[in-house]
């Protein structure tokens, strides 16, 4: 715990320095709207309707398998970490972070297969 | 000092937490979501276990709430008038009381978390302990990471077929 | 911990934060120098000598400048991204060793904002919370090209995080660490007698892989996507202004100073200067200050020469199409990595039985 004392540390003077950021360009910036610089830029051309509008799944699709890839990915830091002091006492190790690998290895192949990433 | 920060955090969560579901907007919840998240990591850190609190960033803050963000931005559910039916509302809020009750209970009676004394696992160990004496669970557990994937791909299917995804 | 330490450990943390801070101006000076020499003109000469000004001039100007909040925005949500984005850039600062020790007295000092034990696993995961200020940004701007800027960032950073952690799993079965420090003493002395004994050496698949997506993560081209001028305007920063802009700018600049600095430290021998050994340059000097400034200036050089990389790819390579950067990433990235890993516990499993 001790150890993370400098990174409350460091989120003070981030946040302070975001502070400063923001005080001061509104110091020093001048103030100045008109109804056309405080609409949405869109080229030029008039927005149309806004664009709050429901989007394509994909992009949700992919976050979803990122999710379950995140956490697999993830778990094989802690064996990298023990992988080589465990070898040490037999092949164990080997067999534990095989088996994951394998799973790992169908779900990516599962998801190749049914071809689930193409964007149409 | 560490009380003093234990404090902090913790009624930081709990502001936190409560305006997830105070909210009116799901934007502004799954934003609290964040922040309440972070701060529990922290509670973490202070129970002397950085591996779950960097986990909990790093699987919560970092890939779970995105997927909440990407519902809240890709759908755009109407924010106003969902579930305000009060019998829903206090039955709902009865389960949740109940619930936790029991889990203070689960955890009150059974292990005892790890503050101050009680020996706190290094980095190793838990790694240790995850691939030997938790091998099994551990592995079903990614079975269960594949299944969903399967899940993932029978809803996206589905969709497919609607006209317009 | 006294007092005094507290007082050192504030003063170290507030001067490694404004070092990494002035790499941004020095960077967007190196960006357009080099720049103007790939695309044969001068670049900028009218600031200062050399328009070594030039950053100087470019801030001040942003400093000056109008920021409006549109009026259809959510203004919460807006003028908060920004720094929703500079934060996590910031944070994930603290686990970067910049050297080895400092002494005032008889009391030594780490020159490194924490040793965290979780290091490289405390830097994904700060950094994994920098997609918010995109996502919020783009989202807030209330502007169709901001959203599409902000989704196809978010698809993207989320892609390239999985190849990132897989590249890297490999160099940390051979360490058998996650903390920084410990990594940078591992790479010390000789490989073979003529190599530098480096990660790179030893997983050449690995940090290939790292470094690919290290160019996603951070939005560089070729993979710029969530900004490319041509058909989103700027993407998720369309609607931001002066400082806003800038702190979008600035926190870019400091992922990409983050990942560089931790490519130079699991693969490139961090602080130590090949073929010379710490012990063997402080004989030399005598003094473990002198010393310590000595490494954190190799380890800038280090960084530099890898962002000096990225600008000369920047300026090389044409942008991806969006299908083939997710081809890239679950494709071959990430099957890469999964390869690499296989590799490194077939090697390892030999090496140690030797």
């Amino acid at each position: 715990m001790e150890n993370f004392l400098p990174v409350l540390l460091l989120l003070f003077f981030a946040v302070c320095l975001c502070i400063g950021i923001y005080t001061v360009s509104h110091i020093l910036g001048p103030k100045n709207p008109n109804a056309s610089k405080l609409s949405t830029y869109e080229c030029g051309v008039e927005p149309e309707g806004s664009a709050r509008v429901p989007f394509k799944t994909h992009f949700y699709l992919v976050a979803v398998l990122f999710l379950l890839f995140d956490v697999e990915g993830v778990f094989f830091i802690p064996w990298a970490i023990i992988y080589r002091d465990s070898l040490k006492e037999g092949t164990d190790i080997l067999i534990a972070g095989g088996l994951y690998m394998a799973l790992l290895v169908l779900a990516l192949s599962y998801i190749f297969r049914k071809r689930l990433l193409r964007l149409h | 000092m560490t009380d003093g920060i234990f404090i902090a955090i913790g009624i930081f969560t709990l502001l936190c937490g409560s305006s997830v579901i105070l909210c009116k907007s799901p934007v502004y919840s799954a934003f609290s979501l964040i922040l309440s998240f972070f701060g529990l990591a922290g509670l973490y850190i202070l129970l002397e276990s950085p591996f779950i609190a960097v986990i909990q960033v790093l699987v919560y803050t970092g890939a779970i709430v995105v997927l909440f963000v990407y519902v809240v931005m890709l759908m755009n559910p109407n924010s106003s008038g969902a579930y305000r039916n009060w019998i829903f509302m206090i039955v709902s809020a009865f389960l949740a009381w109940a619930v936790s009750l029991y889990l203070l209970k689960a955890l009150t009676l059974g292990v005892a978390p790890a503050v101050g004394g009680a020996h706190a696992l290094s980095l190793k160990e838990v790694a240790t302990l995850l691939f030997t004496k938790y091998l099994w669970p551990f592995e079903i557990l990614s079975i269960f990471l594949v299944v969903m994937i399967v899940a993932v791909f029978a809803l996206a299917k589905q969709s497919k077929e609607t006209p317009n995804e | 911990m006294d007092q005094f330490d507290f007082i050192v450990l504030a003063v170290k943390t507030l001067v490694i934060l404004v070092l990494i801070i002035q790499v941004v101006p020095v960077m967007i000076y190196l960006e357009r120098k080099i720049a103007a020499l790939i695309q044969d003109r001068p670049g900028p000469n009218r600031v200062g000598p050399l328009g070594l000004l030039q950053p100087v001039a470019d801030a001040l100007k942003l400093l000056m400048k109008e920021d409006p909040v549109p009026s259809n925005v959510n203004k919460f949500l807006f003028q908060i991204a920004p720094f929703l984005a500079v934060m996590p850039a910031c944070l994930s600062l603290a686990a970067l060793p910049l050297g080895d020790f400092f002494e005032i007295g008889d009391r030594k000092y780490l020159l490194q904002i924490a040793d965290l034990n979780v290091g490289l696993l405390y830097i994904f995961a700060i950094g994994s919370l920098g997609i918010y200020g995109t996502l919020f940004g783009g989202w807030a701007s209330n502007n169709k090209f901001s959203l599409i800027g902000a989704m196809r960032s978010a698809s993207q950073i989320v892609s390239y995080e999985i190849p990132l952690a897989l590249g890297v799993t490999g160099a940390v079965m051979m360490y058998g660490t996650l903390s920084l420090r410990e990594m940078v003493f591992k790479q010390s002395g000789l490989l073979l007698g003529v190599l530098p004994n480096w990660g790179v050496f030893y997983q050449p698949l690995g940090f290939l892989v790292f470094f690919v997506a290290a160019f996603a993560e951070t939005n560089r081209l070729p993979f710029d996507l969530p900004e490319t001028e041509a058909e989103l305007v700027a993407g998720f920063h369309t609607e931001y202004g002066s400082m806003s802009f800038a702190s979008f700018f600035m926190a870019e600049y400091m992922a990409m100073t983050t990942m560089s600095a931790v490519m130079t430290t699991v693969y490139f021998g961090g602080w130590q200067i090949p073929y010379l050994s710490d012990e063997a340059l402080f004989s030399m000097i005598g003094s473990r200050n002198i010393l310590a400034l000595i490494q954190v200036a190799v380890f800038f050089t280090k960084v530099m020469v890898f962002m000096c990389i990225y600008v000369w790819v920047r300026w090389t390579l044409p942008r991806f199409r969006f299908d083939q950067l997710m081809k890239l990433s679950w494709g071959n990235l990430i099957p890469i990595g999964l390869i690499n890993i296989v590799l490194t516990a077939i090697g390892l499993y030999f090496w140690d039985k030797r």
